[in-house]
This record gives C-alpha cells, structure tokens and sequence, in this order.
C-alpha cells in the first residue's frame, strides 16, 4: 500500500517538481524560534471560511432565495435532508466563530505589533476582510426570512437613512425598494453567496501573498531587542535563520490549534446551538408583527449600543466611521519601532481600555 | 434617531403598504360599539378578550349571530342575530363546534339535568371569559355549585396523570420548535388526542374515563415519539471527543519532532 503511494508521488515529483517545492517553500521555509501558537490563527481562519463555502453549497442546493419558500426552505433544510440540521448549524454557528477567530486573530496582530512596517498592507488588507466577513454574516442573517432576521435587516438598513442627503435613496438601493422585502432578499443573497466569497477568496489570496513576500514578523516576546529591524528604503525578505521549519514543526501547531478550535466548534454546534440562534429565529418573517426585543448579532452588539448612546444617530455613525478609519489606518499612524506591548505603554492602555469598552457595550446593548 | 422609535414608524410603513390586506382582516363592530358602552354591556368585550376563543379569533356574532362586519346589521335578526341565548340552548349552541363534547354531554347526569337546574358548558367554562379546557376547571369552586366534589374528585384523579403527561408533551413541543425542530405533525397530534382525552371527561362515567385513559396513554407515548430528530449527546460526545484527541495526537507528534 505504502509503495503505491511512493510511486505515485514520484510519478507526480518527476512531472511537477513537488519534493522541491515542499523543500524549498515548506521545510526550507523557516519562522522566527520564539513563533507562538496565536500565529496559527490565520490557519484556523482559512479552515473556517472553507467549512462556511462546504456548508454554504450544500445549503444552497435546497435553500430558496424567496420570501414565500425562504423561511419553509430552511426549516425543510432542517428537518426533512439528512444531516441537513447539522449543516445548517454549521453554517449559523461558523459565522459567528468565523468573526470571533478574526477578533482574536487581529488583537494578536495589534498586541505584537505586527502591523508595523512593512506590513501595513498586510494590516489593511486584513481589516478588509474583517469588514467583508462581517458583511457575509449580516447579508446571510436575512436569508433564513424569520422574525428575527427580518426586523434587524429592517433595523440595520434603517441605520443608513441617517447618512444626511443621500440616505434615503442608499436605504432603497439597499433594500431594493422602500421596505424589506422580495427585493432584499435578491440583493442580500446575490451579496452572501457570488459578489463577497469571490472578494474574500482573492483578498485571502492578497494576505497570504503579502505575508509570501515579506516573510513572517518576528514576535516581540522572549526577546532582548523587541524592536522593528525594518528600514525604509529598500525590499528586505524577513527572514529566520535557524528558525523553526514549517512544515512539519509549525504544520503541527496549526493542526493541534485547528482540532482545538473544532473541538469548541463542535460543542457549540452539538450542545449549545442556540447560543448563536435565539428562538425568534424560528419563526416566520411577519411584517405586521414586531417582535418585543430586537437585537442584531453578538458582533453588532456594542454599534448598536452606542447608536442609542448618542442623542442622534448621525453622531453615533460618524463616531463609529471615525474610530474604524482609525483603526484601519493604525499602521500609518503609529510609526514607532517598539514592538513589545509592555515596552508601549499608551498603546497598551489605549487598547485594552478600548477592549473593555468594546465588550462593556457589548454586554449593554444585550441587556437593554 | 436610535434604534427603537424606528421599529413603530416601520410598522407604521408596514401597515400602509400592506393596507389592502390589512383592510381585508375582520373589523369586529361589536366590540368597537360595546368597548365604548356602559359597564354592563362593556364588561362583555373584556371579559372575552381574556378568552380562549378571543385566542382563537372566534368572535362574538359566532355565539350571537348577526353580521360583525357591518353597524347597521350587526343585530339584525334578518342576519341570524339571537341575541343572548337561553340557557337550555347553550349546550346545543357550542356543541356546533365542540360536537365531540356535546355528544358525552348529552348522554351524562349533567346533560339529563339540563332545564331542571343541571349545569350548562357557561357554568364551568365561563361565557364570555371562556376558559381553556384543563384540569383546573374540575375543583371544588365549580363542582360544590350543586353538589360535593366527592364523585368529581375520583374522576380529577383518574385523568391526573394523563393530562400531566399531555403538558409534558406540549412543553416539549414548544422547546423543540424553539431549536427549529418541525412539530407540526406533532402538535396535531396532541390537539386531537387532549380535545378526545378532555371530551371524555364530559360523559361523567367513571369506568368509561379509567378504561378510555388507559388508551390515551398508549396514544400520548406514540405522540411523544413523533418529530424532535434529536440527535442526542451520543453524536456531540464523539465528534469533541475525535477533535480534542486529534490535537493530543498532533501535539505528541509535534513534541517528537521538536
């Protein structure tokens, strides 16, 4: 047996040059010594949106873009297709797990500091797809066409109506019309399914492709110099010599990092699914009837919160747009070389109070 | 503008637009007449809008007869008004829904009593605050009216068990739609089996009821395995169990390697 696969993977070597290119671009392919596990982040993250393109396709093979048939395709999805309850789970509960993995992810980057030069580009192509995914989740949140997913996409939308001139036609260009209705649908899920999994897959492609060719930052820990080597004026490949290969040393992290996130993913999908799907969710859209609490998803949470903080609702935006530019423009503004979070003190106290605000108007906005 | 007084204007915007269906619902006059009215003939309207038949939608003309829909006919006997029925037409007025009802009714003690002081469906149930059928109603309160709770205690006992069954069921429904579970087949179920079960109670025949209970039970514990494809812990316990042992395994390999 073991012979049959020696054969073919030298009939394929002699064609393609494959032990070269695990050579060279795998095990030749070195990381700093002091490498740690929040690294494998970036991994978990590309299993996660490969779980939500399988569970996505098979949805789609039953589910129906229509207000009539949505909500009873869901629920047909659910009941009557085998194993059809689990995927649709998978689908629901990877949203959410894919944003906070990505939350995770950039607070490594930001604690590290491995948004500094070069790799701004890395930073802001990474807070695109932070955007784009939390698109992809509100988009999919309308499709199932329940209670729930009906009046938030009504309020959410209505947000942008407080944009001064332009906000009621963007409203309507969002909707399809002056309502939610058949229209959204259409436009939410040509977004959730065609135009943002094709702008997320090639802005992976960018990230990754960035990260190729600048070689991985060096963590700030368990160093005596923690500051950035880079000098502006010419392309340096960062590289690690006498670093740890990665494959099949850091392969491994991934992999523990990858069997860890699923085996949480699997006990939330088995045994806590409606942590993410409260029971409004399963009740058909009606226009007519509002429901008593409507809440947008954990991760809209503290926007929606401090939407309500602020006596009107254009303030409350342009303070949210003001702090997101900020944030997505952080490697441009913090030009220092100082890496290690407790050697940057402002930084430090900045993010966490940030942090804390964050999660305090997080868990405000759950509870009011 | 924050979040909450959007919700009632685009329930207003709701409304508008889908006004023509709107129109098109029941316009109940009776109630817009008799909300306004005194005490007396108001009382009526709250009394009702506790009811189960409020619950239901089933509206006054209904009972009443007349046309709901229009002021001018509302009580007019050309449209079926009956006004206040008699109360010896009672149990021949709801047994035109409640049929199954009617039938144990008629052939009971309470049923050959009727005109001669015997207790009518209003009696129990309530006539216009019309309560749902359930165990609560079969008490000394209603029962010592005109006669010891003796007979009727025996009878409340034998049905105990089965109904408690029947509300474990139901609870169990309501949990499972709120996971997303289909439980329609299930609920129809349980809507016929508790109408038949709570039906019963009506004949006032003790032997009937411990004999017809016993059926019941077999029926409940069919129902209750109906819908709710639960996949149980069994399915969850492997699938954490598989991943948490993969990342023991590639750690060991890991710790090798290093």
């Amino acid at each position: 047996m073991i012979n049959i696969f020696r054969h073919i993977y030298y009939w394929i070597d002699v064609r393609l040059g494959t032990h070269e290119i695990i050579n060279e671009k795998r095990t030749g392919y070195l990381l700093p010594r002091n490498v740690n596990a929040w690294y494998s982040l970036g991994s978990v993250l590309l299993v996660i949106f490969a779980l939500q393109i399988i569970t996505g396709l098979l949805l789609m093979l039953y589910y129906v873009p229509n207000v009539d048939k949505a909500f009873t395709s869901v629920s047909f999805i659910m009941n009557e297709i085998p194993l059809g309850r689990l995927i649709r789970l998978f689908h629901a509960v990877g949203s959410s797990m894919m944003i906070l993995v990505l939350l995770l992810h950039m607070l490594s980057v930001l604690f590290m500091g491995s948004y500094k030069s070069p790799r701004e580009l890395h930073w802001l192509t990474g807070f695109i797809l932070f955007l784009m995914a939390m698109g992809i989740s509100l988009t999919g949140y309308l499709l199932p066409w329940n209670q729930l997913s009906f009046w938030a996409t009504t309020v959410a939308t209505d947000c942008v109506s407080a944009i001064p001139a332009v906000g009621r036609y963007l409203v309507e260009l969002l909707r399809g019309g002056k309502l939610v209705g058949s229209h959204t649908l259409g436009r939410f899920y040509t977004l959730h399914v065609g135009l943002l999994p094709a702008t997320i897959t090639i802005l992976i492609g960018i990230h990754l492709f960035l990260i190729q060719r600048t070689g991985v930052s060096t963590p700030p820990f368990g160093l005596e110099d923690t500051t950035n080597s880079w000098k502006n004026g010419k392309f340096i490949y960062e590289e690690h010599p006498g670093g740890i290969p990665f494959f099949p040393n850091f392969f491994l992290q991934d992999m523990i990092s990858i069997s860890l996130y699923m085996a949480c993913f699997m006990a939330l999908v088995f045994f806590f699914p409606n942590l993410f799907i409260p029971s409004t969710s399963y009740m058909p859209a009606n226009p007519l009837v509002t429901p008593a609490h409507i809440k947008p998803e954990w991760y809209f949470l503290a926007n929606y919160q401090t939407l309500k903080l602020f006596p009107s609702e254009i303030i409350g935006i342009i303070v949210q747009v003001l702090a997101m530019t900020f944030l997505a423009l952080l490697p441009f503004i913090d030009r220092s070389p100082e890496k290690h979070p407790l050697k940057r003190p402002l930084f430090t106290f900045t993010a966490i109070t940030c942090i804390l605000l964050w999660i305090g108007l997080t868990g405000w906005g759950f509870y009011s | 503008m924050k979040w909450q007084p959007v919700i009632p204007v685009m329930l207003v915007l709701c409304i508008m637009v889908l006004s023509e269906t709107y129109a098109a619902g029941p316009v109940i006059v009776c109630i817009q007449c008799h909300a306004t009215l005194t005490a007396k003939l108001s009382q009526p309207v709250e009394l009702w809008q506790t009811s189960i038949h409020a619950e239901h939608g089933i509206t006054c003309n209904v009972c009443h007869g007349g046309d709901s829909t229009d002021s001018a006919q509302a009580m007019s006997p050309a449209k079926g008004f009956r006004g206040v029925p008699a109360p010896t037409a009672v149990p021949a007025l709801c047994g035109g829904c409640h049929m199954g009802v009617a039938g144990h009714y008629t052939n009971s003690a309470h049923g050959r009593a009727l005109g001669r002081g015997g207790p009518t469906c209003v009696t129990c149930h309530g006539s216009h605050d019309i309560k749902s059928a359930t165990l609560d109603l079969i008490g000394s309160r209603n029962c010592s009216k005109c006669h010891t709770f003796e007979k009727a205690r025996l009878i409340r006992s034998a049905m105990l068990k089965r109904d408690t069954m029947l509300m474990v069921i139901e609870k169990k429904i309501r949990m499972l739609k709120s996971q997303g579970i289909e439980t329609d087949q299930m609920e129809k179920r349980l809507f016929a089996l508790r109408n038949r079960f709570h039906a019963m109670f009506h004949s006032l025949d003790i032997k009937l009821i411990i004999m017809e209970s016993d059926h019941i039970q077999a029926e409940i514990e069919k129902t209750n395995g109906v819908g709710g494809k639960d996949t149980g812990p069994l399915a969850g316990i492997i699938a954490v169990g598989w991943a948490l042992l993969l990342a023991l395994l590639f750690y060991l390999i890991k710790r090798n390697v290093d």
